[in-house]
């Protein structure tokens, strides 16, 4: 008789804190006791409710709270495993393991202006990038945050914006599909945003996070402003059920995303990111 | 010695194989009728072995008759085995205290297993290696394979195609030929192998009958049908990647995933939980295949809704992408998909039409 020491084993982690986003979105802060590496921004675990199943959710935060360090994950209760999520509450206790697939570029970003484009959800994985701009001012040139949601109610994390513009030589610009009556901001797709801002296009490299189409109508906006294709960077969204490359349901083309993204460079995905239904 | 390697023997010395696997503690697993179907089974004397027995196979079609002498390959394949369709990874207690059960590793002889199969193996052993699977490696190392040579391929055999039969050149410890009723040519190709056919009366292949092995391998490989494929095969399909060929040949799927689920190859897996009332759960991995709806869908939304692209990408995984993978065609040319499409779709037809279209282009 043998123990098979299988990768799709979960850690235990504790529910430490819980957050409200939006309605149906929440923040789940994570105590893992020996989860390994440190997630870097851009990675993903996969979280498991026993009973319900496993799914792929990204990092978007990491912070300190008594010399412990936390793990956010912020989850949309859309699917029949995220919905289970809306009963878990401080204490609680929750399956984890990670962190997985190749995160945002940064040292590539050393010494350039970042670009950070994103839509609805896909804000979260981004957050790690601007906390890493905050903490290391020095190291990057100008921050511009684009980012776009369906209505006011459904923008994350709206309580730190501030925070954001507080950080010196940094630009946030905000828009929403469809404007309530108290809404001041700008209205429309957050490709629209692009041609608005001033950019050094040259020195710049642009993130880009949220669903499919809104990604592909940013791709061709930022080539409009003349960015290089390996000036781009895309975060994909794929049906990652084991996180390693193993089971077969992310691939695109001959990639898993799960392994050799989710973060992807432009240039080298072009030839599958316009086909249709690849 | 024999010059070639080959030796022949009376058909009863491979009655005497089957027995030194099983004085070995194999369990012997090969060809056995099961409700008219042939299948991959424990074997428990030579005499439970397939014998008598023919088949007919054609595109959605498939028939056991009585009588005759040559049978291919059922729906079986030996991923059957080294992949089990079900596998336990855990349980987790109401107090999320996580179980790993212990398994019986079995010591595995594959006897009778078809030069398409073995390569199936091959192709598992890479993709299996690269990933890293606990179960298959651990019954992979202890494995013995036993190759019954294809003298007479069937109806939506291609092994020529993908250079995989139908006679087997690497990969086996004994590989056997049945050239006639009375004479079995042998071969070994381990050193195990060289062991086991140490204690059989086999005779070194004189050059009489090495010529009649030889005539018997080449009508063998013409009636695998070869297709001649290009060199760029992988670069050439990805020129057609919006190619209208999908939506047409499409069009008669039925998305059952039959394909994917006799496939010896594809290795795709969800994982499921199954929760008791105790308030414990299993985790537990069962096969999956890219034609299942629910294969490509996600939280927000399907990217790939359409039929048509479910099958895309299947054909285009075994003969583009899984060159890039894993160095190696997802493909062996077994013709399972072919037969047990209840629609009868033929891969080789796709792979003709994807070819000149690709040719096209490039």
């Amino acid at each position: 008789m043998v123990k098979l020491e299988y990768k799709l084993i979960p850690k235990i982690a504790v529910v430490e804190d819980v957050r409200e986003e939006t309605p149906n979105v929440r923040t789940f802060y994570l105590r893992v006791d020996d989860l390994g590496q440190e997630p870097l921004p851009g990675q993903f675990n996969e979280l498991y409710i026993p009973g319900g199943g496993e799914v792929p959710i990204s990092v978007s935060d990491i912070v300190e709270v008594n010399g412990r360090k936390l793990i956010a994950h912020t989850v949309r209760f859309i699917g029949s495993v995220t919905w289970m999520f809306s009963r878990l509450e401080k204490g609680s206790r929750i399956g984890i393991r990670g962190p997985y697939g190749k995160g945002w570029p940064i040292e590539r970003l050393r010494g350039r202006d970042i670009l950070l484009v994103a839509g609805g959800l896909g804000l979260a994985p981004l957050r790690p990038v601007i906390r890493e701009v905050e903490r290391n001012r020095g190291l990057y040139g100008r921050l511009i945050i684009l980012y776009g949601a369906r209505t006011p109610r459904d923008l994350l994390y709206r309580y730190e914006y501030h925070r954001y513009e507080d950080i010196p030589n940094t630009e946030l610009l905000v828009t929403v599909d469809k404007a309530t009556s108290s809404w001041r901001g700008h209205v429309g797709v957050v490709t629209k945003l692009i041609p608005l801002v001033e950019l050094d296009v040259e020195n710049t490299i642009a993130l880009v996070c949220g669903p499919e189409i809104m990604m592909r109508f940013t791709v061709k906006e930022l080539k409009k402003r003349g960015f290089k294709d390996n000036q781009i960077y895309l975060s994909l969204e794929r049906r990652m059920k084991c996180g390693v490359g193993l089971c077969g349901h992310c691939q695109m083309g001959p990639y898993f995303v799960c392994k050799h993204g989710p973060v992807f460079p432009y240039w080298f995905i072009k030839k599958y990111f316009w086909v249709d239904q690849i | 010695m024999s010059l070639t390697g080959l030796y022949y023997g009376k058909p009863v010395e491979l009655v005497k194989l089957f027995n030194t696997l099983k004085s070995r503690g194999y369990k012997v697993i090969g060809p056995k009728v099961v409700e008219g179907v042939i299948r991959l089974e424990e074997l428990g004397s030579y005499e439970e072995l397939a014998s008598n027995v023919s088949d007919i196979q054609e595109p959605g079609r498939y028939r056991l008759v009585d009588g005759g002498k040559y049978f291919r390959h059922g729906p079986d394949s030996p991923k059957k085995i080294l992949y089990p369709p079900r596998l336990t990874l855990f349980r987790i207690t109401k107090d999320y205290r996580i179980e790993v059960p212990e398994v019986e590793v079995p010591k595995i002889a594959f006897f009778a297993l078809k030069p398409c199969d073995l390569a199936a193996i091959q192709v598992m052993d890479r993709v299996q290696g690269c990933l890293g699977d606990a179960y298959y490696n651990l019954v992979r190392r202890n494995l013995v394979i036993v190759v019954e040579n294809c003298v007479e391929p069937g109806g939506t055999c291609f092994c020529a195609t993908m250079g995989t039969g139908p006679i087997a050149s690497k990969g086996f410890d004994v590989a056997f030929t049945r050239i006639r009723d009375d004479l079995v040519v042998f071969e070994a190709g381990s050193s195990l192998g060289v062991e086991l056919l140490d204690e059989l009366e086999l005779e070194p292949l004189d050059e009489k009958l090495y010529r009649e092995f030889i005539d018997v391998v080449r009508r063998a490989y013409s009636k695998a049908r070869p297709i001649e494929l290009p060199d760029k095969l992988p670069e050439l399909l990805e020129l057609t990647l919006d190619s209208d060929m999908y939506k047409e040949i499409a069009e008669k799927c039925l998305g059952c995933a039959n394909c994917n689920m006799v496939c010896p190859t594809c290795f795709c897996f969800d994982v499921i939980d199954i929760p008791y009332y105790d308030g414990s759960a299993e985790r537990v991995r069962v096969w999956d295949g890219c034609f299942s709806y629910n294969y490509a869908a996600v939280a927000g939304g399907h990217y790939r809704p359409d039929l048509w692209a479910r099958y895309r990408h299947w054909f285009l995984h075994k003969f583009s992408y899984w060159v890039k993978q894993f160095g190696t065609y997802g493909c062996v040319g077994c013709g399972r998909c072919i037969t047990w499409c209840p629609v009868g779709i033929d891969v080789r037809d796709t792979l003709r039409r994807a070819i000149k279209e690709a040719e096209k282009h490039g």
